[in-house]
Parts: structure tokens; sequence; C-alpha cells
């Protein structure tokens, strides 16, 4: 169109690029479902991230109690063991990401998903260990995936940094 | 997002880049056997991974891909007569044989052997599938030939095409990868277009616009699996598969053929994007044929005489406004591959990833790079050799099937996902 003072690009239009922030920081919540999740996780919460804040869910990993419904009304740990508000973490969060380990029990999933689906809130799960027996594998992934709208098998953990760094973590 | 330092090493292909060496551990498509379709036929320059090369097939059959300018004074050699099993340039009669070998200087005598000491760098060249595959990696390492099961069918079951890109490799191959733009950019396709539609599997592409994705890594690359809700609990998945560095298939639709690209590095501003389309069982029909040197499916038409698509930046690629409000064309524009084309050129030649803003449905691309990175970077360390060069990593297919909710798809369609000739694609 002749009105128009930009073409389509090139490499001489694509300078012309405007050089100013498109977002601003979006809250991740990166939380550990098992034990070897939690080594990961509190190795990456060294790092320096834009508003990524990491936890545990092991307070709540096993098994309600006999006759006992799981509950949203759960507790997280931060890496420094201090206690926190599932409900409140999950509300104030852009995403929420899960990180289990193939082969453990991840049953905090579902508590974590429940909680993220009420507040409408985006999860992602992520197994660690693509070297497990498709047993344990599956195992994991069973209970991840009715609560992980994007669910990634890593084989190594060094990929969470990566995940996380891309989504500006 | 991605840091300058790991955007600059991912889009960078030129001999000597981590990314380079990478490409040049596998065998690349580069011409389509038509485009040197007899013995003594014209040259043909190509550009691959920033090296100027000239291919032609010389007058006993063999191919050759050597350095495109004469040793003597730098003279393309594509102004050569391809004569008497070699190629003479035409400025003071030296002549090459497919190896690069000079094996005539007419203004030495014979007998000095003079011709011996001069030779032209030469890459191999071989033909499988319709199409014509360099390897420009070391000697030591050169691979097997390409086990893509596109090409190991017979010549009836296959067609083709390739389409010049405008922009880096990278941002082409990554919107292969990315599944969660189709229920978007070409939704008016699944209803319209010959080679997609009919298919049961559209009905459930259409019924759910927000898939669940599952990225799987393979030996070879990854498995990216898109879920969707099928009948009685059961789930929808469309798997696509992605070999390293540079291959994609798309999950096939109902008794379609199937179909998948290659990205090609040119220079790190322009790729050939390679689209091929087959049916593992059967010989495609004529229509079918005709549909896809029409342009559908994944295919283009072209501005004649040339691989640069008839819709291309300088006409805005054929924008139909109209057609965009009436929803025929989500964007726009016509027909899938430039559907995806045009944007992707949009990015400029090579995007900035530092301003990018992914989100969780952007994990296959994060994967991809991450796999990529990785790779690149144990060659050059520690001269690993990267995944996707073995054929077994080759012999895959991408699947669509429905599954009772709890079976992981990796499980579910392990056998489907293998390339077995013969055996019919599972598709939906």
């Amino acid at each position: 169109m002749q009105s128009e003072s930009a073409r389509m690009a090139s490499a001489a239009e694509a300078r012309f690029r405007i050089d100013a922030p498109n977002s601003k920081p979006r809250a991740i919540k990166i939380i550990a479902l098992d034990a070897p999740a939690e080594r990961v996780v509190k190795r990456l919460a060294q790092a320096q991230w834009n508003q990524a804040s990491f936890f545990t869910a092991s307070a709540f990993a096993g098994a309600p109690a006999k006759g006992k419904d799981f509950s949203m009304t759960g507790w997280l740990s931060d890496v420094a063991g201090r206690t926190k508000s599932l409900i409140d973490e999950v509300a104030s969060a852009d995403l929420v990401v899960m990180v289990a380990t193939a082969g453990e029990n991840a049953m905090a999933a579902a508590i974590i998903g429940e909680a993220a689906s009420a507040k409408r809130i985006n999860t992602t799960g992520l197994i660690i260990g693509a070297g497990a027996s498709d047993e344990a594998l599956s195992k994991t992934l069973a209970q991840l995936r009715p609560w992980s709208l994007m669910l990634v098998i890593a084989s190594a953990d060094d990929y969470i940094e990566d995940m996380l760094v891309a989504l500006r973590a | 997002m991605l840091r300058k330092e790991q955007n600059d090493l991912l889009t960078q292909t030129a001999p000597g880049t981590p990314m380079g060496e990478l490409f040049r551990r596998s065998w690349q498509p580069v011409l389509l056997s038509d485009e040197l379709p007899e013995n003594e036929c014209p040259p043909v320059r190509v550009k691959i991974l920033s090296e100027r090369l000239l291919a032609f097939r010389d007058s006993e059959g063999r191919l050759g891909l050597i350095d495109e300018f004469c040793a003597h004074r730098g003279v393309s050699l594509w102004f050569g007569r391809n004569e008497e099993a070699g190629l003479r340039c035409p400025y003071h009669g030296w002549k090459y044989d497919v190896t690069g070998q000079c094996i005539d200087v007419p203004s030495e005598p014979a007998e000095s052997g003079y011709c011996r000491k001069i030779k032209l760098k030469s890459y191999p060249l071989i033909e499988k599938g319709g199409v014509l595959w360099a390897y420009l990696g070391p000697p030591d390492k050169r691979p097997p030939e390409p086990a893509y099961e596109f090409a190991t069918v017979p010549a009836k079951q296959r067609f083709v095409s390739k389409r010049l890109q405008e922009s880096n490799w990278l941002q082409a191959m990554e919107g292969g990868i990315d599944s969660s733009h189709v229920s978007f950019l070409h939704r008016g396709d699944l209803h319209n277009d010959p080679l997609f539609k009919g298919a049961k599997g559209n009905q459930y592409n259409l019924g759910d616009a927000r898939p669940v994705f599952e990225v799987v890594e393979s030996a070879g690359g990854l498995y990216i699996g898109a879920r969707r809700n099928a009948e009685n609990g059961h789930y929808y998945w469309r798997i696509t598969p992605w070999v390293m560095p540079a291959f994609t298939m798309i999950a096939p639709r109902g008794n379609h053929s199937v179909h998948g690209h290659f990205w090609v590095p040119i220079d790190d501003e322009n790729c050939w994007t390679w689209s091929f389309d087959y049916h593992p069982v059967r010989e495609l029909t004529a229509a079918e044929v005709q549909a896809m040197r029409d342009g559908k499916g994944i295919h283009v038409t072209y501005v004649p005489g040339s691989f640069r698509p008839s819709a291309n930046k300088d006409n805005d690629y054929m924008m139909d406004r109209k057609a965009q409000k009436e929803g025929r064309y989500y964007s726009g524009i016509a027909g899938i591959a430039m559907q995806d084309a045009s944007l992707q050129e949009s990015m400029g030649p090579i995007i900035d990833r530092s301003k990018e803003n992914l989100v969780s449905t952007d994990n296959g691309i994060i994967m991809a790079r991450h796999r990529l990175m990785r790779a690149a970077k144990a060659l050059a360390e520690k001269g690993i050799t990267p995944p996707g060069v073995d054929p077994e990593h080759q012999k895959i297919r991408s699947v669509a099937i429905v599954l009772p909710a709890d079976v992981p798809y990796k499980e579910g369609a392990k056998e489907a996902l293998i390339a077995k000739p013969g055996v019919a694609p599972a598709s939906v």
C-alpha cells in the first residue's frame, strides 16, 4: 500500500524494530513434588531470577488420612524451609511448574493442580529422568497428566534451567 | 527468550560455527533430482550452509558437487561446458571432474602433470528418493545414506517440492514443531484443502482449540504430542516427530498422504523449505499429485522459472483482507505453506529472540533449542555424533491416534511411530 512507510521485513528493515520492553515480569512458581526433585529445585533457586520462586510440596506428598480427601488447604515450603500457603502462592502466580522425578510419588500434583485450576492458573508438569523404566515413568505421568496443561519429559535436569530462562522466569 | 550468544549459536551455520558443524554431520537435501535431469545437463549453482558450490551430472551420469569457482582466475564454473566426463571452464579451458580434480589445463603440457596439482573442494552428492543429498562433513565421519521413509518408497507413492524461504532456518523449523498454531492459522484449510479435508481427526481439531501438549525426548530428537478430547474418555493424539537438526513430519489425516519438511540453511538469512508427501502403502492419485503441483497442502506455486513462491514478501503474500474477515483464511494469506512462511519471514531474516515472550505451550520449541545447543556443544567439545545422524533415528513416522486416557502416547503409539515398509500409517 502506497501510504505505508515500511515494507515487509528485510535485514535493513529489521534494524528499525523498536527497542523497548514489551512485557512485565511474570510470577512463576516452581514446586518440587518429591525428594530428588527438591534437590534440583533448591539448586536452581541459587541462581538469579526475575520473578521465579521455588518451593517443595513434600509436606503433603503422602497419602491423605483414611477417609479424607485431598484438600486445597495444603502447605508448601520455600527453599529456606518456611511454610507458605498453597492457595496464596498459586493465586499470585502466572504459571505453576511442577517438577517430579520418574518413579517417585507425585500425588501432590492433584492438590496443586486443583488449586491452580480453581484460580485459572496455567500449569506445566516436568518429569525428570526419561531414562527410568516405562512403568516408573507411566506411574508419575498418570499423576501429573490430569493437572498439567503442558507436560515435558526431560532426560536431564539441566532442561529446567533452560526452560525457566526461556520463559523469562 | 534466548540470549544473543545463544541465538547466534543456533542461527549461524557457516563453516566453523558449532551449528554449521552439526548440520555438516548429516546428509542434507540440496536439489531435486529433476534439477539435474540427464547426463551433461547444465550445472546448477548451490548455496548451502553459506558455501557456494556447483552441482553437475557428467556425461557418465556421475554426480558432482564442487567449489563454484575455477582455481585459475576465480570464474564461476556455472558458465562451464559439461562435456566428456568433466566440466570445462569457458575462460581458459581448465577442466574438472566430479571430485573437483582438475583433469586438463590446456596451456600446460599434458606431460607436465600440472593439472594433477589443482583440485577444487568437493563433497559427496548422492541421489535417493527423487532428491540429491550432499554431505559436507569430515570424510571419515560420513554417515550411511538417509533412511527417511519418504525417500525409500517407490516414486509413484511420493511427491517432493522445495521453496525458497527468506528467513533463517531456525524460525522456519520452529514453526514446524509449534503445534499450537494449527487451530488458528490453518483452521480454514482443514475444511477446504483437498489434501486435508474429510478426515475424522479434523473434527477433533476444530472441536477443541486448546490442546494439551506433551513433549518427550526421542533418540533422534523429540516427539511432540498434542492431545484433544475424543469420545468415551479417550484422547485424540497428534504426534509430531522432530529429527535433529531440521526434519519434521506432520501427523496424518484420514487416508490422505503423510507430509513433512526439512529446513536447510542456504545462508544465515535464507533457507530451503523442503516439503514432501508420501503414502507408505499406496500410490498417490493423479488428483493428489495435481493438487500438490497446484500449491495445495504444504506445497506452493512459484514465480515462473524459480523456486520462489508466487506469494512472497514483494507482493505482501497476496494478502486478502476480505478472506481474512470472512474466515476463509485466518491470516488473509492463501495456502498452508505460505500462511506459515509469511509469518515466519515477517519476523525479519533472523529474529531477535531476546525480545520474545514464550509461554508454556512453547515447550516443544524450548526443548528443541535445548537439545540443539547441547548437541552442538557435545560435538564441538567432545566430538560426539549428534542425534539424528543414525539412520535408525530417521525411520520414524508421525501419528494420529485415539488412545485410552491413561495410556502414555509414547507407549500407545510405540509401534506406529516406527516406519515399517508396507505397513499403513496410524491415522484418524
